[in-house]
């Protein structure tokens, strides 16, 4: 190990190369397609779940006017908590609840991590809306459900959608602290290679890990595109640098 | 004034009184052995703390003056300590320590024990009789599992070849005393093996939940105990010996002779890995007070009265 440590970056770089290049790290339950696969599949889990946990009521209740910034503010104390004390948490509860180690305590910690940014940013989104334009359409002749679906929403949804991503991207680089509970992910190679001190196979599963975070980054950012009305593109991009 | 002055002498009386029929007290015991007070120190974890709380009580009950050095960090630490003269005795762990000191420990006692004891003479440390009692890596299962498969070996697990999960701490696939010894000593093979913590609480949960059959554990885990895990016997010596054993200073053993190590002999004589075990889940699990353990061990095994 020393010595490959003193081998210099290129060499190092080298082996990693050729980690990757051997086919017995890409298959079987321990390869690299499995371990990607997991990632994904909580990865695509935990967001969608957190989508549907918190952006209808923080679109009602900002609709509404209800709670304003305490609301928020009661959301976001999770975010203040580090996302390895988030996991190391959820372990023993979900050892409690009988969903034993694993994918569970992984899932719970992410939606706590993804739950807060998308309700704050659907909240605010929806609460910055200008009221003149809630009320001349009021004034059309909308129907309260109307200016909420047609009018407050499509307007939000920037915001919105920018929170989503965001906390997709996040929940990719966190997902790997599930190996530390005893799940699977690309965080196995880190875990694991770090627990035999074996340097090519920690830094691969980061490479890994970064690759998958640029890559749900590039995916959902066009289904921006697709998704916000054309009139809205130019807000997305001045309000997606105060989210992110 | 005249008052003062009889009542101080009165108090000094009573105070002389009092030391006398101390002195005598103590002298029903069984008397203060002269000599040096005798150091006892350990690991920082609570299984050698206790083992060393054990040490201190029988030998105090004997009437050696005791100094207690609990806690005090890793082997490096109090290694180097006992062999500077700051410790006189400490409980060790006969196969860990002489891979410290640059041997190789084999999964035969006697043998790892005499390795020991020639490589650390040399250093004015002699180890004494070990105790049956070992902290080393074993394989357990639930209760439930060893009784519908039939286990109570290592070796019976071949029976079940490539049906059973291995869980253990994510190295267990690269290292000789886990996956690849179950494999080439044993010639067991396993449907997965997953990568958990070292035989921690995500290794009971997977246990408890049946999401992997066979963990990897340390022998004397009080959660053993706690949970109704059956330690599997390590029957083809996979795993190096860990007995514990007094290592003390020779000239402790000079100073104080043979009863000295009659008495610790006495107490490591006692010491089986249940013993042990049962211990470790009163003091990690069930919250007792160390000191109380020591003491109430002691006169169950009639070390002390």
């Amino acid at each position: 190990m020393v010595d490959k440590e003193g081998g210099g970056v290129i060499e190092f770089l080298g082996e990693v190369i050729a980690w990757f290049g051997d086919p017995a790290n890409w298959f079987g339950p321990a390869g690299i397609l499995n371990r990607l696969r997991e990632h994904v599949q909580i990865t695509v889990a935990a967001t969608a779940v957190s989508t549907v946990v918190a952006i209808p009521p923080a679109v009602w209740l900002a609709h509404r006017r209800i709670g304003g910034s305490f609301v928020v503010a009661a959301v976001n104390i999770g975010r203040a908590i580090p996302s390895f004390a988030i996991v190391v948490l959820f372990l023993p509860i979900s050892i409690r609840l009988g969903l034993g180690i694993g994918f569970w305590p992984t899932f719970l910690a992410l939606l706590f991590l993804a739950v807060p940014p998308m309700f704050t940013n659907s909240y605010t989104g929806v609460a910055g809306v200008d009221p003149d334009l809630v009320e001349a359409s009021l004034g059309m002749g909308m129907t309260d459900h109307e200016v909420l679906m047609k009018v407050e929403s499509p307007m939000a949804s920037p915001v919105i959608l920018a929170a989503v991503r965001v906390a997709a991207v996040q929940v990719v680089a966190t997902a790997t602290l599930g190996a530390l509970v005893g799940w699977g992910g690309l965080g196995r190679f880190i875990v694991d290679g770090f627990a035999v001190r074996n340097n090519v196979v920690v830094f691969a599963g980061a490479l890994l890990v970064a690759a998958l975070a640029i890559v749900t980054d590039v995916v959902l950012s066009s289904v921006e595109r697709h998704v916000v009305p054309a009139t809205l593109r130019s807000r997305s991009e001045g309000v997606e640098s105060v989210v992110a | 004034m005249r008052t003062h002055a009889r009542r101080t002498i009165a108090g000094a009386t009573i105070v002389a009184f009092a030391l006398i029929a101390a002195a005598c007290g103590s002298g029903d015991d069984g008397g203060t052995i002269e000599g040096p007070t005798i150091t006892i120190g350990s690991a920082n974890f609570s299984e050698n703390a206790l083992v060393a709380e054990i040490y201190a009580q029988a030998l105090e009950s004997e009437g050696y003056q005791v100094e207690r050095k609990l806690n005090i960090g890793s082997r490096e630490i109090y290694a180097p300590a006992l062999e500077a003269g700051e410790l006189d005795l400490i409980p060790e762990y006969i196969g860990t320590m002489l891979t410290y000191l640059g041997g190789t420990p084999s999964p035969d006692s006697a043998e790892t024990h005499a390795a020991l004891q020639a490589a650390w003479e040399s250093k004015g440390i002699e180890v004494l009789d070990f105790a049956p009692a070992q902290d080393k890596n074993g394989f357990v299962v639930t209760r439930a599992t060893a009784e519908a498969l039939g286990l109570a070996k290592v070796s019976d697990l071949s029976a079940h070849n490539g049906t059973l999960v291995l869980g253990g701490p994510p190295e267990c696939p690269e290292r000789e005393f886990c996956l690849q010894g179950l494999e080439s000593v044993y010639g067991l093979s396993f449907a997965e093996f997953r990568p958990l913590d070292v035989g921690g609480p995500i290794t009971v949960a997977a246990l408890e939940g049946n999401e992997i059959q066979v963990g990897l554990m340390f022998t004397s885990d009080g959660t053993i105990v706690a949970k109704d895990f059956v330690l599997l016997e390590d029957d083809k010596g996979l795993q190096p010996a860990e007995n514990l054993a007094p290592a003390v200073r020779s000239e402790i053993i000079a100073a104080y002779g043979d009863k000295f190590a009659e008495t610790l002999k006495k107490v490591s004589s006692k010491l089986t890995t249940a013993e042990l075990t049962a211990m470790n889940k009163l003091v990690g699990i069930d919250g007792q007070d160390p000191e109380q353990v020591a003491t109430d061990w002691l006169k169950a095994i009639g070390v002390t009265g």
